[in-house]
């Protein structure tokens, strides 16, 4: 009776049916072996994870570039980033009317969005997608807040599954004191503070980020992400993030097409 | 709320209060089962069911079913009799309802998208509106309820498991009439309404059919199916909806009369409402 309406393996093997999910994102846990499966479309999608201030978006610019300057085809898409449900969320967080459901929902709304008019058809037309976030920022995030898991990876079960899912995990310390030496003020709904863990925003933003490091961690394995050492230098981690793609994407498909030789 | 055990005697106020600690007791240890009963599977973060008395009572039907007259019918008798009352329905979030308007009329929306800004319009009253009213011992009379949402979706080609997932932390009602209609006298009653067919009513944006009536009837007996599916699951109360307005009024008092302990179900619409009752 409780497991009324639930999603089960079942449901999901059906989902990869559809025309709109070329894969499923695993139910919870995200078991079902997803990195092994075939992907249907000639595209590749490369995304980075982790907390704030752990360097991801550092590295996947720097990634970028290197392939920008190459001449390949690639699209660079970020969480939250849709014009679409943009006013509502920015509403609905000035007047603080969020709760971890509608909050969850409308993010996912923003998302079905960038997946339904970007992500899908650029994957589907052979670009290499780079995402700075993706799925499991809001596994982690909206799971720190109180949202079931379950019912989260079946709302996301529409999403493609990434080629490579980097994530970046620094002490959190380093990457807190990133932050708040960067930031005036933080904001309400990034400092955790619908939470009440702490009246003091910094406090609250440091305990909301270890829970959500904490949800990365559930998911290193079953979602089978490269863990990437937040520490290292720069150029030293860039070297590595490169070698890595290069040796699970084939770049070639990307390349820019080689112009016919100049006749002589 | 039957699915609990305790069938209904009287208010429910007290209802969801005892069934809670009932279960509990039963199980031994999870709470968590007994919360998740009273939503479709998942429990609702951060709500306390044992505070929530009142009553949820669900009006489904598809468009030109006559839900919305029922709705202000039951609501002047429910407050003749001495129940506060609240409402609910589709697109009447503070949070999304413009924006879903505005996303509509531009007609520039992806069906994926759509779903999850109905979801949120949906949990957004929810948990502002319906909750806060059974928190205050109202009852909730809900003008279409997710079913309608899941119905439209899944003939869009949206999975119905993954619909059924989305919907999981939806409360259940105690009470949910389906006013069924055929989609033949639905379009009638909609063109005598409105004297034009609006463009999602007719599932234009599906291709059903060039003809606007063809694509109406097609459409809407697609979403009939649908709520046929999920009649026996949810335990719908099938209402004749192509009876006379006074007869199916007097159908929907009698099951809310016994659920709620009213003794006599006699009801006379007030000059405000007498056009309705025909």
């Amino acid at each position: 009776m409780a497991n009324d309406g639930m999603p089960n393996t079942q449901t999901l093997r059906a989902a990869t049916r559809t025309a709109r999910a070329p894969r499923a994102m695993g139910s919870s846990g995200g078991v079902g072996g997803f990195a092994e499966a075939r992907r249907k479309y000639p595209g590749a999608l490369v995304v980075v994870e982790g907390i704030d201030g752990s360097g991801k978006s550092t590295q996947l610019y720097l990634l970028k570039r290197w392939l920008e300057i190459g001449g390949y085809r690639i699209h660079f898409t970020e969480w939250n980033s849709s014009p679409l449900v943009k006013s509502t969320t920015k509403r609905g967080k000035q007047r603080r009317l969020l709760t971890p459901t509608t909050f969850s929902l409308l993010h996912a709304a923003d998302f079905a969005d960038r997946c339904e008019r970007q992500i899908l058809p650029l994957l589907h037309g052979g670009y290499l997608v780079l995402a700075d976030r993706y799925v499991y920022t809001a596994f982690a995030r909206d799971v720190a807040r109180g949202c079931s898991s379950v019912w989260l990876r079946n709302l996301y079960r529409f999403a493609p599954v990434p080629d490579i899912t980097f994530y970046f995990r620094a002490p959190l310390d380093v990457a807190v004191d990133r932050i708040i030496a960067g930031r005036p003020r933080l904001k309400f709904y990034e400092a955790g503070m619908d939470l009440n863990l702490s009246l003091d925003r910094a406090e609250s933003f440091r305990m909301f980020q270890a829970r959500i490091q904490e949800q990365y961690d559930t998911m290193v394995e079953s979602d089978k992400f490269v863990v990437m050492d937040g520490t290292m230098t720069v150029n030293r981690l860039q070297k590595l993030m490169r070698e890595i793609v290069q040796k699970r994407v084939d770049l070639g498909r990307f390349a820019p097409k080689r112009q016919a030789e100049a006749p002589v | 709320m039957k699915r609990g055990g305790s069938h209904h005697a009287g208010r429910s106020g007290a209802k969801r209060a005892k069934r809670v600690a009932a279960s509990s007791s039963a199980d031994g240890s999870g709470s968590a089962a007994a919360l998740a009963a009273h939503f479709h599977g998942i429990p609702l973060p951060g709500v306390k069911t044992e505070e929530l008395g009142g009553s949820l009572i669900v009006v489904e039907g598809t468009d030109g079913s006559g839900r919305s007259t029922q709705i202000s019918l039951l609501t002047e008798w429910l407050e003749s009799e001495g129940f506060a009352v609240q409402t609910m329905g589709l697109r009447r979030s503070f949070l999304v309802a413009k924006d879903i308007d505005t996303l509509l009329e531009e007609n520039a929306i992806t069906r994926m998208t759509l779903t999850l800004m109905y979801a949120t319009d949906f949990f957004d009253q929810l948990e502002h509106r319906i909750l806060p009213a059974l928190h205050s011992d109202f009852i909730v009379l809900a003008d279409r309820y997710f079913y309608t949402l899941i119905a439209r979706a899944a003939v869009r080609g949206i999975e119905r498991g993954y619909l059924h997932g989305l919907y999981a932390m939806a409360l259940r009602p105690d009470l949910t009439f389906w006013l069924d209609v055929s989609p033949e006298a639905a379009f009638e009653r909609e063109f005598r309404k409105s004297h034009a067919i609006s463009y999602w009513e007719s599932g234009r944006d599906m291709s059903l059919s060039n003809d606007l009536f063809q694509s109406f009837i097609r459409y809407q007996a697609r979403v009939r199916k649908e709520f046929r599916g999920f009649s026996a699951r949810h335990s719908f109360i099938e209402v004749n909806g192509e009876n006379s307005i006074p007869s199916v009024n007097l159908q929907l008092r009698k099951r809310i009369a016994a659920h709620l302990g009213i003794p006599r179900t006699r009801y006379r619409p007030s000059a405000a409402l007498a056009h309705l009752w025909r």
